[in-house]
Parts: structure tokens; sequence; C-alpha cells
């Protein structure tokens, strides 16, 4: 029979792990254009840094669009592949961030990380790769999701 | 392509949070496909148990069941009577009938006729009958089902499966806290503490097993403070007040899963399913004790 016994984090475990912040590169803009359109010949900057279109020779096969959710605490880019008829083929994410410590309430914490692709800032606790606990909601990933379809309703087709 | 072992991670908005996806030890173009593969499971059975949409088995199930039996997906089938043992287990702690109570406190959607039914109070093993061939009956015409205590951890459970399927040899799914790992490597993972987010309770290492927690809810976008519980005990009808996080591990992340609301709402009590599933759980009491089981790994030199 199970038995329940009183548990005491080790005072050395509870010193290193306060306020936890990590970060997860998962893809480059690069990788997520390749990964989504893997026919496309060459992506043609639309809006800089945000819009591409895809095209495999001459013909049009979609555009990538790159994308951030800034929350409180939480900042996260992805990216929404739509086809050419308009509907989304895959949306990834590319950087994960979460903070729950007192740098977030700082004013820049954040900033330096926005738009960023390269790897640096996965030395913010790169020791924390995997977390479990409250379920994070990704309402707001879903909600740029929309706001990304509708701009692209009204702008390309 | 060329043949690399490589680590590639993968991270999409899929069941109402991020399914992130880390496979090692495989040459890029298999883990490419076998990553598209596992993502595919994860939709199909958000397509299968979603609440909301109007297309999935358990929609179909709360529209159609009380007046003639419905077929659903196989998957659907295994999971409901996963969930009517562990009912059984729990003394009906465990209860996917708690839905019109969730409609009511404002955590799922109504569809207009949710109030007014929302007074009857059946148990979930008499309001559901698993007739066996993938048909399912209710008994009754306020009978409604919400899988969302069970179905992450179940997708969970078929990511692993298609990746294995695909040929990797070492992988780990994380659905916002609900994850299980294969393979050689061991995983080390970090337990937010429930009371406050901002911190870490534990750390664990986990290898060929699943992991789940449940906590009060907390959106990071408002407020780092917890706030109300999305777990419902079934007798009182109210969320679950005794116990502030769970965290369970188990061989697979449907029954990890599953058992994180048991101990939510029972507690110690929770002792003879976690025993019976063969699992360990450490949860964060509302007094604010940290209780674990004698088989949680690291607490025979920590407790005190």
């Amino acid at each position: 029979m199970t038995e329940w016994l009183k548990w005491t984090a080790p005072a050395a475990v509870v010193m290193t792990m306060a306020a936890p912040a990590c970060a997860t590169q998962y893809m480059s803009v690069g990788e997520a254009q390749k990964s989504a359109f893997p026919s496309a010949t060459n992506f043609t900057e639309v809006q800089p840094g945000r819009v591409w279109k895809a095209q495999a020779g001459e013909r049009v096969v979609g555009y990538f669009y790159y994308d951030h959710v800034v929350g409180k605490h939480l900042l996260i880019d992805y990216a929404v592949a739509v086809e050419a008829d308009g509907r989304v083929r895959k949306v990834e994410i590319l950087n994960y961030r979460e903070s729950y410590g007192g740098e977030v309430q700082q004013s820049g914490w954040l900033q330096q990380f926005a738009g960023k692709t390269n790897s640096s800032e996965l030395k913010v606790n790169g020791d924390i790769r995997n977390i479990s606990g409250a379920t994070l909601s990704s309402t707001h990933v879903t909600e740029g999701v929309k706001k990304v379809l509708a701009y692209h309703a009204s702008h390309f087709r | 392509m060329q043949a690399t072992s490589a680590n590639i991670r993968r991270a999409r908005p899929l069941l109402g949070t991020f399914v992130d996806i880390d496979v090692d030890d495989v040459d890029e173009w298999h883990a490419e496909g076998a990553i598209e593969a596992a993502f595919a499971a994860v939709s199909d059975v958000h397509r299968l148990m979603s609440f909301h949409e109007a297309d999935s088995d358990v929609s179909r199930l709360n529209r159609g069941a009380s007046s003639a039996a419905v077929s659903v997906h196989p998957w659907t089938y295994e999971v409901l009577e996963m969930a009517a043992d562990m009912n059984r287990r729990s003394a009906g702690a465990f209860d996917i009938g708690i839905a019109p109570t969730l409609q009511q406190l404002g955590q799922l959607p109504c569809d207009g006729e949710a109030q007014a039914m929302s007074t009857s109070c059946i148990a979930m093993a008499d309001a559901i009958e698993l007739l066996g061939d993938n048909r399912v009956r209710f008994t009754h015409a306020s009978v409604k089902v919400d899988l969302g205590g069970i179905a992450k951890g179940f997708a969970v459970d078929r990511a692993i499966d298609a990746l294995r399927r695909h040929g990797a040899r070492s992988a780990l799914v994380n659905a916002g806290g609900d994850l299980s790992a294969f393979g050689p490597e061991t995983r080390t993972i970090h337990i937010r503490d429930p009371r406050s987010p901002d911190r870490l309770i534990c750390e664990v290492d986990v290898s060929n097993q699943a992991l789940a927690s449940t906590g009060r809810r907390f959106d990071p976008f408002h407020s780092a403070a917890a706030a109300g519980s999305a777990v419902i005990e079934p007798t009182t009808r109210t969320p679950a007040h005794a116990v502030h996080g769970a965290t369970v591990r188990a061989s697979c992340c449907m029954i990890a899963d599953a058992l994180t609301k048991i101990v939510m709402i029972a507690g110690v009590e929770a002792a003879a399913p976690l025993a019976h599933y063969r699992a360990s759980a450490i949860f964060v009491s509302a007094d604010g004790d940290v209780r674990a089981t004698s088989d949680w790994q690291g607490v025979r030199h920590n407790a005190s």
C-alpha cells in the first residue's frame, strides 16, 4: 500500500531553482520557411522581416508570416504558413520564452529578446529544458494566428 | 540530405497549450517525418475529443448519445474505458461527466440548455454505458462529458507511439506539462511550485515513463498568482480546494494525467488508485504541506 511522506526540498535546490526564466529556440526563420514550403525555390520579402511570398519558380505556393505575441510574462515568436488559397498550412513556434521572476518587471528585459533569433538567449537558465506544472495557455498565439489571417485576407486575397 | 545524428525540437499550439516534441539520436531526414506524424496524432486526438469542436466525438456524444447509441473512434472509446476505470478506482473522484458544472462556472462554453439541467447530478458509472464495438450510450438527457482531464495525456501517448513507429530512438513529448519520454536517455524535468509559479518545487529524472501535473489555473499573461482550480469535486460540484497542485509519474501519460485530477480531489485518499496503476505522486496541500508517495524519487533522502 502506498504511504505518504512529508517532502522537504533540499535547501540548495530551492536556492538555485527560484525564479526560473527559460528560453527555447525551436527554429530559425529560414528553417521554418523551408520546412513549411519544401517545394519553394525562393522567398521574397513582402514586408521586411514579417511577411514573405514563397514561390516555386514563378508559381506562388504560399505566404510565410513571422510574428510575436507579447504578454506580460511571455514572449513568443511564431510563424504562420498560409497556402496560396488562404488556408493555414502550419503554425510553428520559433522561439519560446517564459519567466515569472522579478526580472520581467524591469523594462528592457523582454525587449532584449524581441525579434531575435540567435541562440545566445538560451543562456537564460539553459539547464531548464522541460517544466511541468500548471498548464500554460496558448490562447494568445491562437489569437495572433487569427490576426495574421485577417491581415492576409485583406492584403493578398 | 546528410544523415547526421541530431537533436530536433519543435513546438506547436495544440490542445489549448504548447506541444513540444524533442527528438534525439535520429538522422535529420527521419526526424522531420517522425515529428510531423507525432503532431498529426496530437491533432487527431484534439479533433476527436475537443469539447469545443462541433464535429468531435465528444460533441456528437453530448448531442446524441442520450437518445441513441453513438459510434466513436477506437481512440475515443479507449479513453472512455480508462475514464470509467479511473472513476471506479477513485470512488467517483474522477468524473468526465462534470461538463455541466464547468459550463456553469464559465470554464466551458454553454449551449443554451446548460443552465436548465445543470442541477441534476448523476454518478458517471450509471450515466455512461460503454456497449462494446466502440458504441456509447448515455442513460439520461442531461449527461455531458468532457475529456479535458485525460485526453491531453492520451494525446502525448499517441505522439510517443508515432515517434517510435517512425524510427525515433529517443524522444520527449511535453504538452504543457503533461509529458512522456522514451529512449536510453534520462531527462530532468523541473516541477513548478503550484503556489508560486516563479519557483520550482523539485526536479525529477524521467526515463521511459510519463509525468503529468495539474494545478490551480494561472494565466501568465494577466497574473503570476494562481487562480481558481479547473478541477471540480464531483460530490460538491465546486472547484477542488484541498490541494494546490499535484504531479504524478506513471507508465503512460493518460494514466498520469487522470491521476493528477484524483490527487487534486482526494489528496492522501488517492493512495489506492495510485498504487493500483503503479504510479507515484507529489502534491502541495492547501495548508502548504508537500507530500510525496514513499516511492517518489528522492523522497527517502528528503523525508522528515
